[in-house]
């Protein structure tokens, strides 16, 4: 599902270059889920904004379902960000203002899907993380696992084969945290790709592979078989 | 985005600040008020002027002395005196079938006496016609006839004003004496007031031709000849029938040596007409400096807008909005601002509009034409609409480039 080989990123700021990937190559396949790890600064985010499209890399090959990035206008890459990805952030990056339903809608409005049809996407999405009651409530006066639950339905209303999530306990109770991986991994059970970028090992440990990153390489990269965390749960 | 969901959008952020987006509107709501008010005030004014004209002096031709100056003023007003129009024209005018009534003319300045008062007048010299001609009506007594102007009758007709002036309103001026050029004139008619029109004869004092031209000035030519023509014939028809008698009369035939100069009723108007649109155009022109501000207003707000709303231009990117996207939906944004402005600006340009209308024929008994010209809507409504597109460009730009990660970032 996605390829990279020899990702580089550098960025100019205040005039000093700061390399903040350095020749990053792996293959994730369908299906996986994946923790990125590595302390800040080590170049996580950035291999997550470029591998979610937010982010072109300086040099270096990526392959997003066997099409490079290269090939792709900005407007492709939207296009694939709103049909294929899903988003889940650490700090939620809802409308407060706007109510659940309208909230979960965003992306719908950007794929050209008729009122009708989206109703039902929409509170599809709101259901399956268990919120169908706050439909009609504003974003803004949910508690923090509630609004993060509201996210990843945005995140699952186009129905996308990958989700990336940034951090997406970090702001919340541990209690709430582990309500959000739970829905992540379950997600994951379902047959859809989860790429995770954390510094909790606690966090990271639903993963079935961890990548730890250090300086801007891959420090390691282990596939977990017995899901300690995972069986934990079942 | 489909067009009814940017629409969606749209409306609904700016309906989330309401006080801001109706001050922000304002703006545009005065500026646009104010184009409506000044072009509708101005339709109404040159209606009522041109009105007041037209029911004077009703298919009129005037012809004056000296060659025909393009786009300048007649000879007469530079000072020069030509002494081309005769007795002989006014016969050859009398003779065509087109033209019912000829009257000459000549003026002068005199100071006019009545017992102990005075008053600083304009004497018209013109013959009998003139009471025909311009729907001139009589307070009291009566006109001059053609017999007292071949019997040289010192007799005087008086505008409404100058009889007020100098009798009061208790005298009755009819059967009085008045003196001015060294004659004694008797007050035979008052003529009813005409208001403040151009054709207005309420200060003048009308004399028969042959005591103004001969007697007082003693000269053989006219200042000026009014012409009446038949209102079954065509104006331009006429006037270029009289064009060639005058010609044959002055026997010229080169069109380039005219001593005279032809001008109908129509044209003066419509002369009148463009110079009041002009002058309108000016005053709206001078108006829509306000719809500037307003502009920068809009785009001020505007750019507050795109900063405060950073995180939800980076969210909305990530999740799939293209650049094109955010660009429409801040333009969509700003256009409706200034589209509701605008709509509110005429609405309320009409109400003071109406509102001077009310006043002006209720307590000032003017008859004031009400005219709210849909040229002046439409160009509001296309003026507002551009403000917001040119002043929302700059903004929605901004907002559409933005970087998602930095966006996103943004506290």
């Amino acid at each position: 599902m996605i390829e990279v080989y020899d990702l580089q990123k550098e960025y100019v700021e205040e005039e000093t270059p700061t390399r903040a990937l350095r020749g990053v190559s792996f293959t994730i396949g369908k299906g996986e889920f994946i923790s990125i790890m590595g302390p800040s600064g080590s170049g996580k985010s950035t291999l997550l904004h470029i591998l979610s499209f937010l982010d072109r890399p300086t040099s270096g090959s990526y392959k997003f379902q066997g099409k490079s990035i290269d090939d792709m206008t900005d407007q492709e890459l939207a296009k694939v960000r709103n049909k294929d990805m899903g988003f889940v952030f650490q700090s939620f990056n809802l409308l407060s203002r706007l109510t659940v339903y309208d909230n979960v809608e965003i992306p719908l409005l950007y794929s050209n899907i008729l009122p009708a049809k989206r109703r039902t996407f929409v509170e599809e999405a709101v259901k399956s993380v268990g919120l169908e009651d706050k439909l009609h409530i504003e974003a803004g006066k949910l508690s923090g696992g509630q609004k993060q639950r509201v996210a990843i339905a945005r995140a699952l209303v186009t129905d996308p084969n990958i989700v990336f999530a940034d951090e997406p306990t970090g702001n919340l109770d541990s209690a709430s945290g582990l309500q959000i991986m739970e829905i992540l991994a379950s997600l994951n059970d379902r047959g859809r790709t989860v790429i995770l970028v954390t510094h909790e090992t606690q966090t990271a440990e639903f993963a079935n592979r961890i990548i730890r990153m250090k300086d801007g390489t891959i420090e390691s990269d282990q596939a977990i078989t017995t899901n300690r965390v995972r069986s934990n749960l079942k | 985005m489909l067009i009814h969901d940017a629409f969606k959008t749209a409306t609904r952020s700016l309906a989330h600040s309401k006080m801001r987006s109706i001050l922000t509107m304002l703006g545009i709501v005065t500026g646009i008020a104010s184009v409506i008010i000044i072009m509708s005030l101005g339709d109404s004014a040159k209606l009522y002027i041109v009105g007041q004209i037209q029911s004077m002096a009703p298919n009129m031709i005037n012809v004056q002395p000296g060659a025909p100056v393009m786009g300048g003023a007649p000879s007469s007003v530079m000072g020069i005196t030509i002494k081309t129009l005769k007795a002989r024209d006014v016969e050859a005018l009398e003779r065509e079938p087109s033209i019912t009534n000829v009257s000459p003319n000549v003026t002068g300045s005199s100071r006019i006496v009545y017992g102990n008062k005075s008053k600083s007048t304009l004497w018209v010299a013109t013959t009998a016609n003139i009471f025909k001609m311009t729907n001139l009506n009589f307070a009291s007594g009566y006109g001059f006839t053609k017999a007292d102007e071949t019997a040289y009758k010192h007799v005087v007709v008086l505008g409404s004003k100058l009889a007020k002036d100098l009798f009061g309103s208790n005298v009755e001026p009819v059967g009085k004496t008045v003196r001015f050029e060294n004659i004694t004139f008797s007050v035979i008619g008052v003529l009813e007031p005409k208001g403040s029109g151009m054709f207005s004869m309420d200060e003048y004092a009308l004399i028969p031709i042959s005591v103004g031209q001969k007697q007082i000035r003693g000269i053989d030519y006219y200042q000026e000849l009014n012409v009446q023509i038949d209102p079954a014939y065509d104006t331009a028809f006429v006037k270029t029938r009289m064009i060639s008698i005058l010609r044959a009369s002055h026997q010229i035939t080169d069109p380039t040596k005219d001593d005279f100069m032809v001008t109908s009723m129509d044209e003066t108007l419509n002369m009148l007409g463009n110079i009041m649109s002009i002058f309108t155009i000016f005053l709206a022109a001078i108006a829509s400096i306000s719809l500037i501000v307003g502009g920068i207003g809009i785009m001020n707000i505007m750019l507050v807008s795109v900063t405060e709303r950073t995180r939800e231009i980076g969210l909305r990117k990530a999740v799939g909005a293209t650049e094109r996207d955010i660009l429409e939906q801040f333009l969509i944004e700003s256009v409706l601002l200034t589209m509701v402005g605008g709509l509110i600006g005429i609405a309320f340009g009409a109400v003071i509009v109406g509102a001077i209308y009310f006043v002006l024929s209720t307590f000032f008994s003017i008859g004031w034409i009400f005219a709210f010209p849909i040229s002046a809507v439409l160009l509001a409504l296309f003026v507002s609409t551009l403000s917001g597109l040119a002043f929302g460009i700059y903004p929605a730009r901004q907002a559409a480039r933005k970087n998602p990660i930095d966006s996103l970032r943004y506290e």
